[in-house]
């Protein structure tokens, strides 16, 4: 790259209002007149509402107004993503642990709050369903009423869906090993430091809402819907969120606020607290079973994989969560035969959506912890095991599918080899490895608009949500390096609907591909604008100029962008606008709608000390390898990377909700609900960038961001084996439940 | 957060005074960082919080005298573990002091605070007791005529303080003023120890601290493992030499623990928690040994 | 104003506040509701995770968790604070170096406490560094990175000529 930019760790674009302190999050918008609401939920899953009285409430001085699903049109209003199926406030039953049953605004937050203390609801607590093997029971009471299911042959179950994929012939082929077993996944929460907070403002003909929501776009769709409002008087203003990893995607309880407002008449503000906001989102727990048949030289014969996913009271974005995973889950290997069962399960829990792997690290500690059973029974080395078993650049290993597009095998030996791989480990160590792999994104519509100025700056609209990812930063990149603009002299406008042009979501380590491809396309447009706008100037034909980043190039000398501006202009000024796009289509007849437009593949090599007596797991290195095709900004792919470990680490070693009979979450908040502090991170934590400009983005990059969760789990549940002699299947690996394994190990089956 | 009366008295009589006017209704503040948090959570729903920063005859600092180190209410636990005394002859109690919470809350949090809240995992409260510490509570004498209104001071051995999960002797009309420790007779070693759910800042699944005196007396004091800490102690001597064998060595141990009454929780379970307490109580005999041993040579 | 607030003195950034505060009210609502400081961040509101985390008469202290009546006399340093007239002070740009903001919310509590880490102790060691931080919780960097900071923080202060590198 002429410019250097491209491949350049600069400075986080944005970073300094941040350490300033003056980074304007949702939570910091005031807006005059505004109301403070605060949410009326129970304390138990499921419950039969009988009355909600809120004479008391309204006595509150300061209160305002108490909604309730008396107080709304029948049918109530539901939304989702997919499937409509979530009230905007409960009805006559809630589902899950936080669902609300009221709202209520007043003039200040701390008079809300004693308000919705003091709303009496006489409700009846009702067994929950918060296990798979109570949703799959078909005798067990629906958790959704079957009127809201539409048609379907799963209408009178609790399974939301359910999907098969596969080739070859599972049931006919032979292999010399099978093994079989059964692993979990717990529930999880993102816990974005950011808690989740709303503003709906009723404007003149319409409303503006302001949410730290990934997806702009969607939200102003289904808003528009719910509030039967046209798109063009919807506007969806999306701070730059404070930590989302997939939570922050879809609408929560936007509907609910806005709706509220516009009552009111009055801006109304909700800030949930941290409890609050882990009632919101959360990952889907699952139970994945894998049968895996294996020649005696260690390559795979069959995956047979059958996966539940608990996914929650409402659909949320579950479907394409479980699908998309389970899709791929056989992983990044030739496996000439694979039979794929899975379903999402609807259960009375907080309703899961997506996070930072989409389903992909639940499939991943399942298949890649069989890959350390197959070694072990085998007798072989876990990297030749893999090695063995994984496709070479350009090969097909899924026959509907793109085939592998990136150098797998150098993930798995960068990874192996800064782990020290083989080399000799004291007692009460040991090492892990595993593949990690995920669909990239299947479709795709990305707008995007820059804007030349007369000086030589730019400013560029996109739709994406920068929400520590650092998508301002690489967009500028890109800016700079094909326009020739100084770093300092661009500027990125996000997070307006009325301002910036549609994008369909961030998601899916999607945005440096799909948007930066649009924005390339942008340039181009510009660029041809400027050798159209020297012929005007100069008297030269266009197909004798040649434009280059910032400058033009005429057969008789070479003028920069801004003297043909100015030169083209003059004293009527002017700008430049270039327009780009990328899309990928809807295909109907792939099972994902579209093949992904990347595979996003990463090794995770891990060696952890175990104290045997205690069960305390200490990570002494954690290394991310993936397959990344060209590292824009490389300190801003290691800061996914380590992040993402790290965030793997915690589902590995101690996240997990804790619920009780009931369905009740006993554990809401920091104090019980443990994440990874600083003094429980690896001491040598190191993300490697396979860099082969083999991507589809620009340069030949491809997604990364949530490759270090994808593999992290089994990785080091692996070297957690190596340790201490015993497999553990089920997360988190507490200190607990790794002396349980070792002082009280299960029957044999 | 539910209203309450902000009140912040001058002197002690008027804080007393506050104290028994609310009739219970009334909280003592120090630090804040229990007492807000419970306000905070709706455990809690006083009338009125009495700030008792200002009362200058609580005592902001840690003093010797004789043979009695004195810890003042209003001492943050962050100057403890920074105090060369503490460090001196009550290492476990920095250990301890160290781990309780972050150092943001530490900044805060006083050691008097830490054991009037009463938690049955508090952190401080085994090594206090393992170093036989004492209680002064004042409250208003009320009664005959010569005492109504008077300050009365009264001492109570830490071991005799808490009633269960946040109870204490202490009235609502009463205030814990100073915590006393005695200086430990030489040699005498000493350990604190826990177990948490990762190795950053946590709440204790179990803790404890181990003390061996110079007459070779073994005292455990085990948290969370009960309503209150459990005292358990060896007074034959045997834990104290650490050439016991290890067979009697565990059955003494198991023994002492076999006082405790740990429950499951959302923390642990109960076999667990049984269990870390015989293994981490190895360790912290363990380390009391040899920093008697240390002691006895002169060291520190 | 109900007739329960409680009128303080309160000097925040070196500038000397006279505000009317509720007696349940903290001191974190006090600096964003009231002060317009809306810098330092909620989050766990319980003294869990050091978002709110501001020095208070040369202590670190978790913001949300002090009653703003308890700040009366008592001098308060939040984020704001820091910077002269919008320029970072070395710890800031050393953040900024080193690749250790991302969603940058926990990013004004860290700072904090890490500014209170270095006031008290100039050269720490990197375990030192994951001690005096680990009352801050981040969920996007894993932490490597702003240990990073700090270290370079620590050692750019102790350079003979030291400046702000941009």
């Amino acid at each position: 790259m002429k410019q250097g930019i491209v491949g350049s760790s600069i400075n986080r674009v944005g970073g300094l209002a941040r350490v300033l302190g003056t980074q304007m999050y949702v939570a910091d918008v005031k807006l005059p007149n505004m109301l403070h609401a605060k949410l009326v939920h129970l304390d138990c899953a499921h419950a039969r509402v009988r009355s909600i009285d809120c004479r008391e409430a309204l006595k509150v001085e300061g209160v305002r107004a108490v909604l309730s699903a008396a107080d709304l049109p029948r049918p109530i209003p539901r939304f989702g993503p997919t499937y409509q199926d979530r009230p905007i406030l409960a009805e006559e039953t809630t589902l899950f642990h936080g669902e609300p049953v009221a709202i209520v605004a007043a003039e200040s937050e701390h008079a809300a709050e004693v308000a919705a203390s003091r709303v009496k609801v006489d409700y009846q607590e009702l067994p929950a369903i918060c296990m798979v093997t109570q949703a799959l029971d078909p005798s067990a009471e629906l958790v959704q009423d079957p009127a809201i299911r539409g048609q379907g042959p799963f209408k009178n179950t609790n399974i939301l869906d359910e999907w098969s994929f596969g080739w070859g012939d599972v049931e006919n082929c032979r292999a010399d090993t099978v093994i079989e077993n059964t692993y979990t996944f717990p529930i999880v929460t993102q816990f974005a430091i950011e808690p989740f907070t709303f503003l709906a403002e009723p404007t003149a003909d319409g409303i503006t809402v302001y949410s730290a929501i990934q997806i702009p776009y969607g939200l102003q769709r289904i808003l528009a819907a719910v509030l039967n409002l046209p798109l063009s008087r919807v506007r969806i203003i999306a701070p730059d969120p404070g930590g989302a990893f997939g939570g922050k995607q879809h609408p929560k309880l936007e509907p609910l606020l806005a709706y509220f407002a516009l009552r009111l008449g009055r801006p109304l503000r909700l800030e949930l607290t941290l409890a609050e906001s882990f009632q919101q989102a959360r990952r889907a727990a699952a139970e994945v079973r894998v049968r895996s048949g294996f020649n005696s030289d260690g390559t795979l014969v069959f995956q047979d994989i059958e996966s539940n996913y608990l996914i929650g009271a409402y659909a949320d974005i579950a479907a394409r969560v479980v699908s998309k995973a389970s899709y791929v889950a056989a992983g990044p290997y030739r496996v000439p035969n694979v039979r794929i069962l899975a379903r999402a399960l609807l259960s009375h829990t907080p309703p899961s959506t997506a996070f930072r792997g989409f389903g992909a690290p639940q499939e991943n500690w399942a298949v890649e912890s069989q890959l350390d059973a197959a070694a072990k029974k085998l007798r072989l080395d876990r990297v030749d095991i893999r090695r063995k078993n994984l496709p070479g650049p350009g090969e097909v290993f899924m026959p509907h599918d793109p085939p592998a597009d990136g150098d797998w095998a150098e993930c798995l030996e960068k990874a192996a080899e800064a782990v020290g791989w083989g080399q000799p480990l004291p007692e009460g160590r040991g090492r892990g490895i595993a593949m990690g792999l995920k669909a990239g994104p299947t479709t795709a519509a990305s707008y995007t608009i820059v804007r030349l100025h007369l000086d030589g700056s730019a400013t560029l609209y996109s739709g994406t949500s920068d929400m520590g990812q650092g998508a301002r930063t690489v967009f500028s990149q890109i800016v700079a390096e094909e326009l020739g603009v100084a770093l300092e002299q661009i500027a990125v406008v996000m997070g307006d609907t009325s301002v910036v042009p549609f994008d369909l979501q961030t998601s899916a380590s999607r945005s440096t591909v799909v948007m930066g491809n649009a924005i390339i396309k942008a340039c181009g447009d510009i660029k041809r604008q400027m050798a159209e706008l020297a012929a005007e100037c100069y008297g030269v034909a266009v197909d004798r100029i040649r434009v280059a980043p910032g400058m033009v190039h005429l057969p008789e000398g070479d003028h920069s962008f801004v003297e043909v501006l100015q030169d083209r202009f003059g004293r009527v000024k002017g700008e430049v606008i270039g327009v780009g796009s990328a899309r990928n289509e809807y295909v109907k007849e792939h099972p994902l709608g579209g093949p992904p437009a990347f595979y996003e593949v990463v090794a995770i090599a891990a060696e952890v000390e175990v104290d045997r007596e205690t069960g305390e797991t200490e990570i002494l290195k954690l290394i991310v390898a993936g397959d990344v095709g060209r590292a824009i900004n490389p300190q801003a792919v290691s800061m996914q990377d380590e992040g993402a470990a790290v965030q793997g680490l915690g589902h590995s070693l101690m996240e997990q909700y804790i619920l009780d009979a009931a369905g009740r979450i006993r554990n809401l908040g920091a104090l019980d609900y443990r994440i990874p502090t600083t003094k429980d991170v690896p001491r040598e934590l190191r993300s490697i960038h396979i860099e082969n400009a083999d991507g589809p983005g620009p340069y030949g990059a491809k997604g990364v961001a949530e490759g270090g969760i994808l593999a992290t789990a089994p990785a080091i549940g692996g070297a957690v084996e190596e340790a201490i002699g015993v497999r553990i299947r089920d997360l988190p690996l507490t200190p607990e439940r790794i002396w349980t394994a070792l002082n009280r190990p299960p029957l044999p089956d | 957060m539910k209203s309450f009366e902000y009140l912040r008295p001058g002197n002690l009589a008027e804080a007393l005074d506050l104290l028994e006017r609310f009739g219970g209704g009334a909280k003592p503040l120090l630090g804040g960082t229990d007492l807000t948090v419970r306000i905070q959570k709706g455990q809690l729903d006083p009338d009125a919080v009495v700030d008792l920063k200002r009362v200058g005859e609580i005592g902001a600092s840690i003093d010797a005298e004789g043979d009695t180190v004195t810890v003042g209410a209003r001492v943050a636990l962050s100057d403890l573990v920074r105090s060369d005394l503490i460090q001196t002859h009550y290492p476990a109690l920095v250990e301890a002091a160290s781990i309780v919470g972050s150092i943001q809350i530490r900044n805060r949090a006083t050691l008097v605070g830490n054991i009037c809240n009463a938690s049955p995992a508090a952190d401080t409260v085994p090594p206090l007791i393992a170093y036989d510490a004492s209680l002064t509570l004042v409250g208003l004498g009320g009664g005959a005529a010569a005492t109504r209104g008077t300050v009365l001071r009264r001492d109570i051995p830490l071991e005799d303080f808490f009633l269960g999960p946040r109870e204490t002797v202490c009235a609502s009309s009463e205030l814990v003023v100073a915590v006393h420790l005695p200086l430990p007779q030489q040699p005498f070693g000493s350990a604190f120890g826990r177990l948490t759910r990762r190795r950053g800042v946590d709440l204790a699944v179990i803790n404890m601290a181990c003390a061996i005196d110079s007459s070779g007396i073994t005292t455990f004091v085990f948290g969370a493992a009960g309503p209150t800490a459990v005292v358990a102690r060896d007074e034959s001597g045997e834990l104290a030499r650490p050439d016991l064998p290890r067979s009697r060595r565990d059955e003494l141990l198991q023994s002492l623990v076999a006082k405790t009454n740990p429950i499951s929780d959302v923390r642990s379970g109960e076999e667990y928690r049984r269990a870390m307490l015989l293994t981490i109580g190895g360790r912290m005999l363990l380390q009391a040994q040899q920093r008697r041993i240390a002691r006895g040579r002169g060291g520190r | 104003m109900s007739d329960r607030t409680i009128r303080i003195s309160v000097t925040v950034n070196q500038q000397r506040r006279e505000v009317e505060v509720e007696p349940c009210e903290t001191l974190l609502e006090m600096l964003r509701g009231r002060l317009d400081l809306t810098g330092t961040k909620k989050c766990c509101g319980e003294g869990e995770c050091g978002a709110c985390t501001v020095i208070m008469d040369g202590r670190a202290v978790n913001s949300c968790i002090v009653l703003a009546a308890e700040a009366d006399g008592s001098e308060v340093l939040t984020i704001e604070g820091l910077a002269a007239e919008g320029r970072p002070n070395s710890l800031q740009q050393a953040f900024l170096d080193s690749g250790a903001v991302q969603c940058g919310f926990c990013t004004p509590g860290m700072i904090m406490a890490a500014h209170y880490l270095l006031l008290n102790n100039p050269h720490p060691t990197e375990e030192e560094i994951r001690e005096g931080l680990s009352g801050n919780l981040c969920r996007c960097t894993g932490y490597g990175k702003i240990v990073e900071a700090v270290q370079a923080a620590a050692e750019s202060a102790a350079e003979p000529a030291s400046k702000n590198r941009r």
